[in-house]
């Protein structure tokens, strides 16, 4: 136990260092809050939205997935450690393992588990209502004109 | 071979405790100083690289810069969300902060591994190591201690009852969990080769060149050991928890003053102490670059700070591979990094691992070196055509999806 007693009075001193600058902080700064300050912070904007409750699923999966290979790693270490020891069952021991443990990787992987941001939509260039490729469309019927307006009556002025 | 340091073999004495207070002392002035430069240096590092000056005025090439900002976030008003969990939002800096100082424990920070000696070195007649402590779990202690740090992150930004440092402390997690894998699937090959968790076994494992293992760990463990650790840290190009221009500052936007000041401190430090790491695993931390019996030995200087000073040199380099990772690389994007984390670096350290395993097994036993690894090659294939295929599977799927809509 002994050998962890260091680590100990290190956490105590680093818990120390944080709590007095914190005690030094508060003796130090002025302390004058408002309604504004303890507001969520969004660059200004006031916010209308509350913060979102629920994630999307990914992020539960990828914990879950975690601990398996976090079960993995530690299965792996005592053999990396022991090896010597532990021998040829040992390393058959192992292979079973990492290939239930693999076979399951694969499966989650291919139902789709892992993938991540929007779905992609290709782009159907004939539409149901067949507006995208229409004849009357054309190049001024779709971009607006930004910043137009106006300028041609002052270049009239200007000749 | 279980490398204990034998300060601690007899009774506990007035002696010891003295040392190990001066240690504990010395390693966290250490730490604390380290990450004062360190924030200097990537400053002015990066300063030079987009060809601008940098902090230039405190103290000679503006290296006080960290300590007037530090001096100036004392007097900064300390401010409390209304809607923060006050209790939480207390607790979570230290969750991150303290995590950060108690992993720089384990990395051996000096000491004579030459012609096999132990490191060990004399201080008051107490024998000891230049190194806080040496658990006989050593690495799996930094391993456990970087995953305290997800939960400073990840309360910070759900104690702080605000939009963004919520997303961003929900991507912090997902993250660092993420890499957390690819990590220590990485590291248990060295392990496997150095036979130990300790860490100045590892270091005493390493004292030439090819004891570096330049094959084995050096090509596959290594990079994805550099890179998950990059992950973990949450620094470029893996800075998506405070990505500025979506997330404000990420899971530390509702935080100021000396709060803020230490998760500055702890990511810092964190860098710091990965770097340590890296060298420990990979590059034989304190020993001197040797080749066979040739040793680049520094004259004038014991062998023991001789250490440091070899040590200093290669973490500096790997310090200045992150600011220039900084510097160069664009951020990656949320679904590109789990990708590369899931379906690239994880499988790869796993399966690296493997063939490393049944190489070592089969040198044991005296099997046919070849006949061994063309099994574990055909049988690597097999699984990477295995994952292919998942993956086309998915990709198909999705597509499928995205026609429905």
């Amino acid at each position: 136990m002994g050998q962890y007693l260091p680590i100990v009075v290190l956490a105590i001193l680093a818990i120390l260092f944080g709590v007095g600058s914190l005690i030094a902080s508060k003796l130090l700064a002025p302390r004058r809050p408002n309604t504004a300050k303890g507001a969520p912070y969004e660059c200004g904007i006031v916010p209308s939205l509350e913060a979102p409750e629920r994630f999307p699923v990914s992020f539960y999966v990828v914990a879950m997935l975690f601990i398996m290979f976090d079960i993995e790693i530690i299965f792996a270490y005592p053999y990396a450690v022991a090896s010597n020891s532990l021998g040829v069952y040992g390393f058959w021991e192992l292979v079973a393992f990492s290939a239930v443990f693999f076979v399951a990787f694969v499966y989650v992987v291919a139902r789709g588990a892992l993938d991540w941001g929007p779905v992609k939509k290709p782009r159907r260039l004939v539409s149901r209502d067949g507006d995208i490729l229409s004849e009357s469309r054309s190049v001024s019927t779709t971009i607006r004109r930004v910043g137009f307006e106006g300028r041609e009556t002052r270049e009239k002025v200007s000749v | 071979m279980i490398a204990l340091d034998s300060l601690f073999f007899e009774n506990l004495l007035w002696t010891p405790l003295l040392i190990v207070l001066a240690k504990v002392l010395v390693v966290f002035v250490i730490g604390l100083l380290a990450t004062l430069l360190m924030v200097w240096f990537e400053r002015k590092a990066i300063a030079g690289m987009q060809n601008r000056v940098g902090p230039n005025k405190t103290g000679p090439f503006g290296i006080l810069q960290t300590l007037a900002d530090g001096i100036k976030l004392f007097f900064k008003e300390d401010l409390f969300p209304t809607r923060a969990d006050r209790f939480v939002f207390v607790v979570a800096p230290f969750l991150s902060f303290v995590p950060a100082f108690l992993s720089f424990a384990i990395i051996p920070l000096g000491g004579d591994f030459r012609d096999g000696n132990s490191g060990e070195v004399t201080i008051f007649g107490q024998v000891t190591r230049i190194q806080l402590a040496d658990p006989p779990i050593g690495v799996l202690f930094a391993l456990a201690i970087s995953s305290i740090a997800v939960y400073g992150i990840m309360l910070a930004g759900w104690s702080s009852g605000s939009k963004y440092p919520l997303l961003g402390s929900v991507r912090a997690s997902a993250q660092m969990v993420s890499y957390e894998a690819a990590l220590g699937l990485s590291l248990a090959c060295v392990l496997l080769l150095a036979g130990t968790l300790s860490t100045s076994g590892i270091v005493a494992a390493q004292s030439t060149i090819t004891d570096w293992h330049f094959v084995s760990t050096g090509l596959v463990p290594f990079f994805i050991f550099l890179i998950a650790a990059t992950a973990e840290l949450n620094r470029p190009p893996f800075d998506l928890v405070e990505a500025e221009q979506e997330l404000v500052g990420g899971f530390n936007t509702e935080y100021s003053s000396i709060r803020f000041a230490l998760f500055y401190l702890a990511e810092f430090m964190n860098t710091v102490t990965m770097s340590g790491l890296i060298v420990t695993l990979f590059f034989g931390g304190p020993q001197p670059i040797a080749f066979g019996d040739f040793v680049f030995d520094i004259p004038m200087l014991p062998n023991a700070l001789e250490g440091s000073v070899w040590l200093l040199a290669k973490i500096l380099v790997f310090l200045y591979l992150y600011v220039w990772f900084r510097a160069t690389l664009p951020r990656l994007r949320y679904d590109q990094l789990m990708d590369w984390g899931w379906k690239l670096l994880i499988p790869a350290s796993l399966g690296w691992f493997m063939l490393l395993a049944a190489q070592q097994l089969g040198r044991r036993n005296d099997w046919n070196i070849f006949l061994v690894t063309g099994a574990c090659i055909a049988v690597l294939v097999i699984c990477y055509l295995l994952l292919q295929a998942a993956f086309s599977r998915s990709s198909s799927q999705r597509e499928r999806q995205g026609t429905m809509f």
